[in-house]
Order: C-alpha cells, then sequence, then structure tokens
C-alpha cells in the first residue's frame, strides 16, 4: 500500500525504494557496485567517493575546546590549561595533547563552527546522530539507519555495526525506519565507559553461532528443516511476507555461513604492532575490530568511548586518560586506512553531543555548551589538513562558516553519493526529506 | 489594490506590443483553453508538476530563493511570489520567454528541480500565454464548489484495459469547467493499477484499489476493480454464508471473480484463533482433543472460550495500550517506578475488556479522565497515598477500580494540546492529523484551522496542582521530601484537573480567537467549569460520528484479519478510502446497535466464514491481498512471539524484578524494561515504544534479526535445556521416537506431523543416534519454520 508522493525528481523514488530493498537483502559484491553506479546515474551525480563511515563516538560531550579549538588568547578561566601545537597541516593548531592527531591532520579536516542549541545528553545525541534536530512527533533515522536505508549491502555481513548502545538504545536506532533498519549490535565490547571485557571476546549479536553449536550442526538442522518445510510451501510465491522470510533464512544462512563478520573480530590476524598502535585498550581493539568490519562490506559502523562529561577535573581527565587514548587510536585509524589505500573510501567522523561551556567551573570542569563545538572527519574525499569555520575570540561561538550537524551529515551522505535533499516515507504516508535543514559544506570536500 | 492598477497597465503593453498573438491554449485531449486563469491553471500546473511540494519551492525556505505555499493553500502570497519577487524577473510580459519561471522550468537556466517540461508543451503554451497577457489574477476565481469524476469509479472487466478519467470543477462563480491536465493523479496500489499524469487509468492486475485525484487541495478518491477473467467453464462456486460479513466479503468477491478459499481445518483455526485470541499457542492436549471433538459446534464454543480467557482482555490491554500511548518512559518519575505505572495503565484497560465494558464507556474513562473523579480533594489523597504504597511494594494495585485512567494524562513533561489533538484523533477516531499542523493536509480534507481548533478542546486540561488542592498537595510533597533522602526517589503529588482558563490556540491566518470544534463536528464553546472533553465524547458517540465506530471495528477487523478496511487502521483519509465500504458500515452498523460491545463484533468477526477461511489460496484468488478471499499469512505480534515461544518450549519468561514473576508478555504494561534479553526480542519483533500516537509504530514486517534471533540467540537455546522444559521431559520421558515428534509438532505447529515430516525425522535419526541431539535439532528446526513463526 505504499502511497507515491512526487518529488522534485519525481522518477527517483520508486528506483530508490528498489535499490533500499535490495540492501536489505544482500546481494554479491559486483552486483552491489552495478548498483551503486545505477543508482548514481539516475540521480545524475558523480560517484560516490565513500563506500563506510566509521563513526567514533565521543559519549557525554567533548571539550573541543582544549582538544580541536583552543582559545590561547581569551582571558583566563576560558582558555583553559592547554597549550597548541603545529600539526601537519599547515596552520592548523590542535592540543599539545594530541600529538599523533598532529601527525595525521594533513589527512583530516577539522570542523570547528559547528554550534547547535540542545545542552542536554539525550536529545543533543540524536541531533547529531541522525542529522535532525529531535521532535516529539517523529523519530529520525540513525546516520547508520539511512545508510542501510539507501545503500545496497554485501552478502554475508549486517549493513550497519553498533559497538555500543547510544544511550542505553535511546539513540543510534532506525527510528520511522521500522526495527529492519536497527543495528547490530557488538557484545563483548563493555560499557560506554571504554571498560569491560577485551576485544577477544567480541562478536556481533545474532550473527554469530554461540560457542558450542557448530557450522556442521547448523546445515544438518537447516536440511531436517527443509526437508519438514512443507506447512505454507504451496502457498502461492506470491505473498510477500512468506517470500521475504524466506530470503531472510537464505540471508542469515549466508551470514552464519560466512566467515567475514567473525574474522572481522579475529584480530589475531593483525600484526602485533598493529594492535599496539590501536591501543591495548577495548575502545582501542574495537576501532581496529571496525576498521576490518568495513573491509568485510559493513557500511556503517559506530564506536562509542565514554568518560567525556567532564564536569569535574576536566583538563586532568583529558590530559591523563581521556586525550592519550583518544589520541593513539584515532590517529592510528586514520593512519592504517590511509596506509592500506582505504582512506577515501572510509569516512572516519568523530563527535559527541555536544562542546563544553568555555568558561571553567569551580570544579575546574566545565559544563554542556552546544553553541559552539569541533567534530573532525577524514576520509572519503573529505578534504585533507583542513579547519573549517572559526569561534570568536572566547569560544563562546561561531564566527565564521557556521554550520549546524544538519549541514555535517548532509555532507557526509553527499560522499557516500545519497541525495541528501532526497526524501523517505515515514509509516504514515508522509514524504521527509533526509536532514530537514542540512546542506553539504562545499568546502569540507575535495 | 496597487497590484492590480500596475498589472492592468502591463497588460495594456503586453496587448499592445504583441497583437497577433493567438488567443488560447491548447490542452492534451484536443481541448482549447480560452483564457489562462491564475487561480485555475497556473496554480494547478505547479501543484501538479511538484513545484510547490515540501521538497521544491513549497518547503518552508522555498529553494533558490523561490518560496511558494506548500501544495498552493495561498494563492495571494504565490502570486506575489511569482510577479514580485526576485527583482520582478520571474514573469516578463514584454519577453515572455525571457520569464525566469520559464527560463528554469525548462532547464535553459540551471534549475535545481532539473527540467519540468520543454519549451514544446502545453504547459510551456500555458504559462507563456498566462505571461504574455500580463500574468493577470482575478482574486477568488479558482475557489472550487466541488470536484467531479466522470466516471465516478471503474469497474474494470480484465486487466489490460485502459479508460481516461475526466476531472472537472464546479467554481463558486457557478462556472464548471474540465480541470483533467491541471490535477495530480497517484494510484494506492501500483501492482493493480496505474495511472497517467493525465488521468489516463490502466488495469494491470485482479484487485481492487484507488486513485486518489487531488486538485489544488481538494481530494477525492477514484475506487476501481479489476476481475480475474473467467477461465472457459468456470462456474462461480456457492458458498454458505454464516453472517453479514460473509454477504459483504463474498459479494464483492464474486464482482472480482475471485472464489473464496476452502474452509481452514480445525487445526489451522484453532492455532490461529488462539494466537489471535490469546497470544498463546494450544497445548497438545488441547489440539488433541479438539481434533477429536465431533460437536458440530465446537469452533463457535471455542471461540467464546477464548474471548473470555484471561489472556484475551491482556492482549487487547496491550493493544490498547499501543492505541493510547501507555509509553513507559514518558510517565511520571521515578525512574524505577515507571514502569509499574504502565502496568497499573495496563490493569485499568484490561479489567474493562474483562468486564466486557461498552467501548464508548471505556474511552468515556479515558479521554474525559481526571485524578479527583470528583472526590474532595482529602479523600483524594488518602486514595493517591494508597496507590503510591503499592507502586512501591507490589506488582498488583487497585488502580484499576478507579473510573477513570488520569495516567493517560498524566505524563512526567507537560504535553502540549497540539499533541493531545493528534493522540486522541488517531486513538478514537482513526484520523491523522500531524500534516496539519503546518499545512492543510494534503491528502485529507484538515486545514490548519480545524487542527487548531480540535486541539482548542483541550486547552482546560491541566497537571499539577487545582486550587482546591494545591495546600494539600503543597503540604504532602513537603512530608515526602521530609522523609526520602534521595530526591529522585520522590513520587510526585500531581493530579489531572480542569483549568479555570483554557489554553487556546489562534487562527493561523488571522490570529483571530477559535472556537474549540470537533473534527468535523460541532463547535464546543468554553465555559469555566465545563469539560469541554464531555462534549467532544458525546459527539464521538452519536449514532451520526463518521470515524468513531468505524476507527474501532476497523481495528478489530484489522487484528483478526491482519489487514483494515481502512488501511492502515489508524488512516481514516479521503485519499485512503475503505476497501469494501459496505462491509465497514455494516459492522459499525451492528457495533452501535449494540452498544459498542466489543465481544459482539469479534464473535461476529470471528465466527464468519471469512475469518474461518483457509490460507491456501485457489487459482482464482491467488493475488487477493485486501478483499479477504483467504486467510492472510501474518507475523504475530511481538508479544506473542515471546509468548509463543514459551509456549512450544514450555518455560516460563523469567522477567527480573520489574514484572509480576509468571507474567506472560501479552500481560506486561511497560513499554521499556531494563532486561536486556527481553528487551532485545521485543525491539527485533517490533513492540512499539508507543511514542508516537501511530498504529504504525508496531512493526510488523520480517525481518533478518528475527530470523537471526530465531537461530542463533543464546537465551532461547538455553529455553530448550530448562531441565522442567518441554523437550527435557519428552526426552527423559518413556514415549517413543514417534510419541515424542507428535508431541513436538503439536507443541509448536499445533498439528500432527504428515508422512513427509516422519519420513524427514526417520531420515534423520538414523543419522543423529543421540536421542537428545535429534530432538534438540528437531525443536530447532520446527520454530525457525515459516509454519511456526508466521500466523496463518
Amino acid at each position: 500500500m505504499a502511497r507515491f508522493v512526487s518529488d522534485c525528481e519525481g522518477f527517483a523514488r520508486r528506483d530508490f525504494l528498489k535499490i533500499g530493498s535490495a540492501g536489505l537483502l544482500g546481494i554479491g559484491l559486483p552486483q552491489l557496485l552495478q548498483l551503486e553506479a545505477k543508482a548514481n546515474e539516475a540521480r545524475g551525480q558523480r560517484r560516490a567517493q565513500a563506500r563506510s563511515v566509521i563513526m567514533v563516538w565521543l559519549a557525554g560531550g567533548p571539550a573541543t575546546i582544549d582538544m580541536w579549538d583552543l582559545r590561547p588568547n581569551a582571558p583566563e578561566g576560558i582558555r583553559g590549561e592547554f597549550n597548541e601545537i603545529n600539526t601537519s597541516a599547515a596552520g592548523v593548531r590542535i592540543s599539545q595533547h594530541l600529538p599523533r592527531m598532529a601527525e595525521v591532520m594533513n589527512k583530516c579536516s577539522i570542523v570547528r563552527s559547528l554550534a547547535h542549541t540542545i545542552p542536554s545528553h539525550g536529545p543533543a545525541t540524536v541531533f547529531m546522530t541522525t542529522g535532525n534536530r529531535p521532535t516529539p512527533a517523529l523519530h529520525y533515522p540513525s546516520l547508520g539507519s539511512l545508510v542501510t536505508r539507501l545503500l545496497p549491502a554485501a552478502q554475508g555481513v549486517p549493513p550497519y555495526v553498533a559497538f555500543n548502545e547510544l544511550r542505553n538504545g535511546s539513540a543510534g536506532l532506525a527510528g520511522y525506519l521500522g526495527t529492519s533498519y536497527n543495528p547490530f549490535i557488538v557484545e563483548g565490547a563493555g560499557n560506554a565507559n571504554g571498560r569491560g571485557r577485551t576485544a577477544g571476546n567480541l562478536r556481533v549479536r545474532g550473527i554469530t553461532l554461540p560457542s558450542g553449536f557448530t557450522l556442521e550442526q547448523l546445515e544438518n538442522r537447516d536440511r531436517l528443516l527443509q526437508n519438514f518445510e512443507r506447512g505454507l510451501a504451496e502457498t502461492d510465491r506470491q505473498d510477500d511476507l512468506v517470500d521475504g522470510l524466506d530470503t531472510f533464512h537464505r540471508q542469515a544462512l549466508d551470514i552464519l555461513r560466512s566467515d567475514r563478520t567473525r574474522n572481522a573480530f579475529n584480530l589475531q590476524q593483525e600484526s602485533d604492532s598493529v594492535r599496539e598502535r590501536y591501543g591495548n585498550t577495548p575502545f582501542g581493539q574495537g576501532v581496529l575490530a571496525a576498521r576490518r568490519l568495513v573491509e568485510a562490506g559493513v557500511r556503517f559502523v559506530t564506536i562509542s568511548t565514554g568518560g567525556w562529561d567532564t564536569h569535574n577535573q576536566n583538563f586532568q581527565n583529558l590530559r591523563t586518560r581521556l586525550l592519550p587514548n583518544l589520541d593513539q587510536t584515532l590517529s592510528a585509524l586514520i593512519k592504517d586506512l590511509d596506509d592500506r589505500g582505504q582512506l577515501d573510501s572510509t569516512i572516519v567522523y568523530c563527535a559527541g553531543e555536544f562542546g563544553r561551556t568555555p568558561r571553567v567551573n569551580n570544579r575546574s570542569g566545565r559544563d554542556h555548551w552546544a553553541r559552539s563545538m569541533s567534530v573532525v572527519l577524514a576520509g572519503g574525499g573529505i578534504r585533507r589538513g583542513y579547519a573549517h569555520g572559526t569561534t570568536d575570540v572566547q569560544g563562546m561561538a561561531p564566527n565564521a562558516d557556521p554550520c549546524t550537524p544538519d549541514d555535517v551529515a548532509a555532507t557526509v551522505f553527499r560522499q557516500l553519493g545519497i541525495d541528501h535533499l532526497q526524501e523517505l516515507m515515514t509509516p504514515t504516508g508522509r514524504p521527509v526529506q533526509l536532514f530537514r535543514e542540512g546542506n553539504p559544506i562545499a568546502r569540507l570536500v575535495g | 489594490m496597487s497590484t492590480r492598477i500596475l498589472f492592468a497597465a502591463v497588460i495594456g503593453v503586453a496587448a499592445w506590443s504583441s497583437p497577433g498573438v493567438d488567443a488560447g491554449v491548447n490542452l492534451p485531449g484536443d481541448k482549447k483553453l480560452e483564457r489562462v486563469d491564475f487561480e485555475r491553471h497556473v496554480m494547478g500546473l505547479f501543484g501538479r508538476a511538484g513545484c510547490n511540494a515540501g521538497s521544491c519551492h513549497g518547503s518552508f525556505q522555498g529553494k533558490g530563493g523561490f518560496r511558494l505555499s506548500l501544495f498552493g493553500y495561498d494563492p495571494d502570497k504565490d502570486y506575489i511570489a511569482i510577479t514580485r519577487e526576485g527583482l520582478s524577473r520571474r514573469v516578463n510580459a514584454s519577453d515572455p520567454d525571457g520569464s525566469l519561471l520559464l527560463l528554469k522550468a525548462t532547464g535553459q537556466v540551471e534549475h535545481g528541480g532539473g527540467v519540468r517540461f520543454s519549451k514544446r508543451t502545453w504547459q510551456y503554451q500555458l504559462l507563456r500565454d498566462w505571461i504574455s497577457q500580463g500574468a493577470p489574477w482575478s482574486k477568488g476565481s479558482g475557489a472550487v464548489e466541488k470536484v467531479i469524476l466522470n466516471p465516478p469509479e471503474i469497474a474494470f472487466n480484465k486487466a489490460g484495459e485502459a479508460r481516461q478519467v475526466q476531472v472537472s470543477a464546479r467554481f463558486s462563480d457557478g462556472s464548471e469547467a474540465d480541470i483533467t491536465p491541471f490535477c495530480d493523479f497517484r494510484t494506492n496500489d501500483d501492482a493493480v493499477a496505474e495511472v497517467t499524469n493525465l488521468g489516463l487509468v490502466k488495469s494491470l492486475r485482479p484487485g481492487s484499489t484507488a486513485i486518489v485525484v487531488s486538485y489544488r487541495g481538494n481530494v477525492l478518491p477514484l475506487r476501481l476493480m479489476v476481475p480475474m477473467e473467467m477461465p472457459a467453464g468456470f462456474a462461480y462456486p456457492k458458498t454458505p454464508e454464516v453472517n453479514y460479513v460473509d454477504r459483504e466479503v463474498f459479494a464483492r468477491l464474486k464482482l472480482l471473480n475471485m472464489a473464496p478459499s476452502d474452509l481452514s481445518s480445525d487445526a489451522e483455526f484453532l492455532r490461529r484463533v488462539t494466537i489471535d485470541t490469546i497470544g498463546q499457542l494450544p497445548t497438545p492436549d488441547e489440539v488433541r482433543s479438539f481434533l477429536a471433538d465431533k460437536d458440530p459446534h465446537k469452533r463457535q464454543k471455542k471461540i467464546d472460550e477464548l474471548l473470555v480467557h484471561p489472556l484475551h482482555a491482556a492482549l487487547w490491554a496491550t493493544k490498547f495500550s499501543d492505541i493510547t500511548g501507555n509509553d513507559t518512559q514518558s510517565l511520571e518519575i521515578p525512574n524505577n517506578i515507571k514502569s509499574k505505572r504502565s502496568q497499573q495503565w495496563h490493569d485499568w484497560l484490561r479489567k474493562r475488556v474483562q468486564e466486557n465494558m461498552a467501548y464508548d464507556e471505556i474511552v468515556r474513562g479515558i479521554l474525559c479522565a481526571t485524578s479527583r473523579e470528583g472526590k474532595a480533594p482529602e479523600d483524594w489523597l488518602d486514595h493517591v497515598k494508597k496507590m503510591d504504597e503499592q507502586l512501591l511494594t507490589n506488582f498488583d494495585s487497585d488502580y484499576a477500580n478507579r473510573d477513570t485512567l488520569d495516567l493517560y494524562w498524566r505524563r512526567q513533561q507537560q504535553v502540549t494540546i497540539e499533541l493531545w489533538g493528534e493522540r486522541t484523533a488517531a486513538a478514537f477516531l482513526g484520523v491523522r492529523v500531524e500534516c496539519a499542523q503546518c499545512h492543510k493536509h494534503p491528502f485529507d480534507r484538515w486545514t490548519q484551522a480545524e487542527y487548531r481548533a480540535y486541539a482548542n478542546i483541550f486547552g482546560a486540561v491541566s497537571v499539577g496542582s487545582s486550587p482546591e488542592a494545591s495546600r494539600l498537595i503543597a503540604a504532602e510533597v513537603k512530608q515526602r521530601k521530609e522523609k526520602t533522602a534521595k530526591k529522585n526517589q520522590i513520587l510526585p503529588v500531581r493530579e489531572v484537573f480542569l483549568n479555570a482558563n483554557a489554553r487556546s490556540l489562534r487562527h493561523p491566518d488571522t490570529n483571530g480567537v477559535l472556537t474549540p470544534k470537533a473534527l468535523g463536528g460541532p463547535e464546543i464553546s468554553f465555559q469555566r467549569g465545563k469539560d469541554m472533553r464531555e462534549e467532544l465524547f458525546k459527539w464521538m458517540r452519536g449514532p451520526d460520528n463518521p470515524f468513531f465506530a468505524r476507527a474501532f471495528v476497523n481495528r478489530v477487523w484489522g487484528h483478526y484479519l491482519g489487514v483494515g478496511i481502512v488501511h492502515p487502521v489508524d488512516d481514516f483519509s479521503l485519499g485512503n478510502p475503505p476497501s469494501n465500504d459496505k462491509l465497514l458500515d455494516a459492522l459499525a452498523k451492528d457495533f452501535l446497535e449494540h452498544n459498542f460491545d466489543i465481544r459482539h463484533i469479534e464473535r461476529v468477526i470471528l465466527n464468519s466464514r471469512t475469518y474461518q477461511l483457509s490460507s491456501k489460496t485457489n487459482e482464482t484468488n491467488k493475488l487477493d491481498k485486501n478483499n479477504y478471499a483467504h486467510a492472510y499469512i501474518r507475523p504475530m505480534m511481538a508479544e506473542a512471539v515471546v509468548d509463543v515461544l514459551n509456549c512450544a518450549l514450555g518455560t516460563v519468561e523469567r522477567w527480573g524484578p520489574e514484572v509480576k514473576p509468571g507474567s506472560k508478555a501479552v500481560e506486561v504494561g511497560a513499554s521499556q524494561l531494563q532486561n536486556p534479553q527481553l528487551t532485545y526480542a521485543f525491539r527485533i519483533f517490533g513492540r512499539p515504544p508507543r511514542t508516537s500516537a501511530c498504529d504504525c509504530e508496531r512493526a510488523m514486517e520480517p525481518a533478518l534479526p528475527q530470523k537471526l534471533f530465531l537461530m542463533t540467540d543464546q537465551g532461547l537455546l538455553d529455553k530448550f535445556k530448562v531441565v522442567d522444559g518441554r523437550l527435557e521431559k519428552l526426552i527423559k520421558s518413556t514415549k517413543s521416537d514417534d510419541e515424542a515428534l507428535d508431541e513436538l509438532f503439536l507443541a509448536t505447529l499445533s498439528r500432527l506431523p504428515s508422512a513427509r515430516d516422519r519420513q524427514a525425522f526417520a531420515d534423520y535419526r538414523k543419522m543423529v543416534t543421540d536421542r537428545r541431539t535429534a530432538f534438540n535439532d528437531t525443536v530447532w528446526a520446527l520454530i525457525n519454520t515459516r509454519e511456526f513463526i508466521l500466523n496463518h
């Protein structure tokens, strides 16, 4: 009972519906590339640059004023305790506690003029991870769910994987797209604070057989099932539901038989030096696994690390714990992707829900601040060695090239070859543009 | 005024400068338009070409600096935008072909929306003609009195035919004109019929659907039917009718040349009706005794038995919880109490379904709820203390004994009156009005003014302290604060009451006062102390209300048949007509005549042959999707999936501390639980968070994670091994392999194994010699069949 509502392109929607559903069903890589090419053609766009996204989520709201956009000329009480250092990108200076990021800054862009107006964790997380300001009337899908919906998936791997549920599953989900587009959740990844079991126990819930359940047993059981399965076999093949279930059945077996996902978590296949470089933390090893998942064909990976809500002892926490970890892991990811020739097809997007108050509070902490914040992007055609926009001298608000979470989302999607103006249909038949207010940031590309 | 004078002058110039212009424009279909009218034709063209859609110039920011009113609701603004803004370059009477409007639309100048039409088209000629006439506008010329479709509906003879629809409009000046090329045509089911943008309808496949015709905000459905082609010598069978449901359904099927499927087998019926009514599977013994029963009325008796089953009320309380928005997260703090508040809500509903309270009375208790229900503040406070005490200590409470469901209104965060309007309209009228918050509904009649006037009915409803109770509440809150160390553990004391002053939204255009008004119903004036909701309720339950009874019988029908007569069930709109309006009318009439007796309507539906048809299709009806020629195979509700798995495996769900031990999933009130295992299962099988007023929140489509869950979930596989579970008991029993196989088939598929099934198992057993492994694998295989996880 899909209703047809014409849009600017008029013709495009149906093509997309078909491609979108293919995304759910999983197809071989050659067909996948063909489909992508066709989709791009249909949209009259150039070929997508990026194929995948790794979103590194800094839960709690990182003090980006002490990381990516220091304000050394601000008065005492604002400028903080850290100094700036030069980076490999001419004219781009970042915190002294991110020296390895400084080395790879010539591969990254910093967006310094990002701002929104929601200084509350839940809705701000939703805003940043959906590219849409939250409203009570409609649950917007996360960027990963949109990608699942709009791009075809590779066979044998889940399209969208999340290492931790964002805010206990209140963000990062499929919203109006429906449960089919929710992420597959990695188990054993520890909690959002990065504490927990090591990467050796990582597995995606539901896509690997539990221990003691062998592949041989699965094949046996499935054969038995196929011999039983006569109940609805005579039901005519027109039934979408029965057909759909059969397809999912085959796809599930594909995934379980395939060792692509399991292999992605087998970090033993990486050299010790590589594992070492990512950092011997659940977060570091998780990010390495994320890289391997993308290699296996996963479209969108979200990995989150917590502890950034630094109302107390902001500087001490950043200096001793948060920044060294992030510095090591994020720089390792970017460098590794580049060395392997994958950075041009993978967007790394590092962000949190908001920034923190320029003014330092009386507990040496910084509080929630959404009116100015920075995010870091790299790869997938994102400009290398560039800082976009500036904030005022006190870091309170952007004073040049202001942009919003919607704009960044639209930019990422543009690089994925997805028309950001495209509309999707809610279950009530209401056409909704991907990002209500977003426009790609032209200078962030190329 | 100055605009008109200005343009009068321009017209003069234009007429002078191009004297040889041939008057009139050729339209498609060899028609000629003598005079191009701005409202009737130019705006019609914009709507049809999609220029004023939300993604294009109709968006609130416009596009490329050019903004039109969304779907053309405002000719005044659009006229100014086209003729005056953009440095007046959009229309140029002295050089029509150089008008930006035409240069953009034809792609001669870069246009974000692409090429809409070429220079050689009638659209171009029409706009050009209008511009060269000086872009005249006579205000109000396009006001539509009535849109007329010819034919008003189409009965095709077979697939592959074409019919032209002609649309004409009667305008308020009394004139009538053909407007076909200025309409937008959409099909509601492109598998059954397609339509060109000039109204040529083609039948593609047997079935029924509607073409939705819209002309500048006026929406009309054109219903159509495509019958099966009768094979030579095919005699349409005579199928016995049990009641009026069958009469209406079979009459429709006859027109479509579709023969109803056979009656379902007893096993098929028993499984279906048990899942549908109580969300469980019949036990092996129940299946055996039902199959053995020789009573010709055994189905009727089974239905009666199930309709009074306690879990039947629980299942409907869950459905009503969806409909009324029992969203755990939105309820009053503290957080660890919220799931119990949700349970109270569920209990309140369940008690009423169990007692078979009349539907209108249930709705009244929700719609017109207050906390005090007329009690003195002191008495009410005693009641609150008792309720809160129970919240802290028990799973059981006396909340269900209240007359009204004040929890519906008592949310932690204040809810806007707009949202109350949307929620009540969707829940009790089956109407979605949210589009009209920002613009006229594109596929329905509702305007922004009607939306706001409806919301104003809820203007006096407040949550907090009424003047009469405020002193008492303050004292109680103070006491609670003193008693409890942890601030976040204090239960707030708040009441739903009617404020002496009503909040009120104003008219979107005039900013004038908007008298509260029911949707398409009477005005309800506000007086201090009067509950406007009561007036609304009176209108709802009245015999002439077009929505109230229909919306509910449609929901019941949709639940039992899998597809609503209006589908989706909460989308009653002009653009979404019922698939069988006689059937819907008959059900609604019966419901009214029986004083909103829910169980009566359920009995009528469940006893009908239509409900009891087999899901197995025949050659004539295999394409049917919405005329009920056969039972539709459908997924189960998420709660039923959890329960049915436990039924099959003979296990009890372990809920943790949030839910009363031993509860079935259909008995759980909370929309959100902490238990990650259950949260996961509920989520992937589509239990809704109930945050929006839409039945669509409940996902009812299969998804890959569901399949993977059934194959690999550790928690589920662990249930196989539960000591007093079905499988372990069976393995340890003295039952032979054959007997054990029977038992497992009955427990999962509610039928005995066929010869083929027995052979498959026998072959397997030869390979897998260990009895435990063999049966373990068999259970896995059975719950992974489509037959198990689908309702059919």
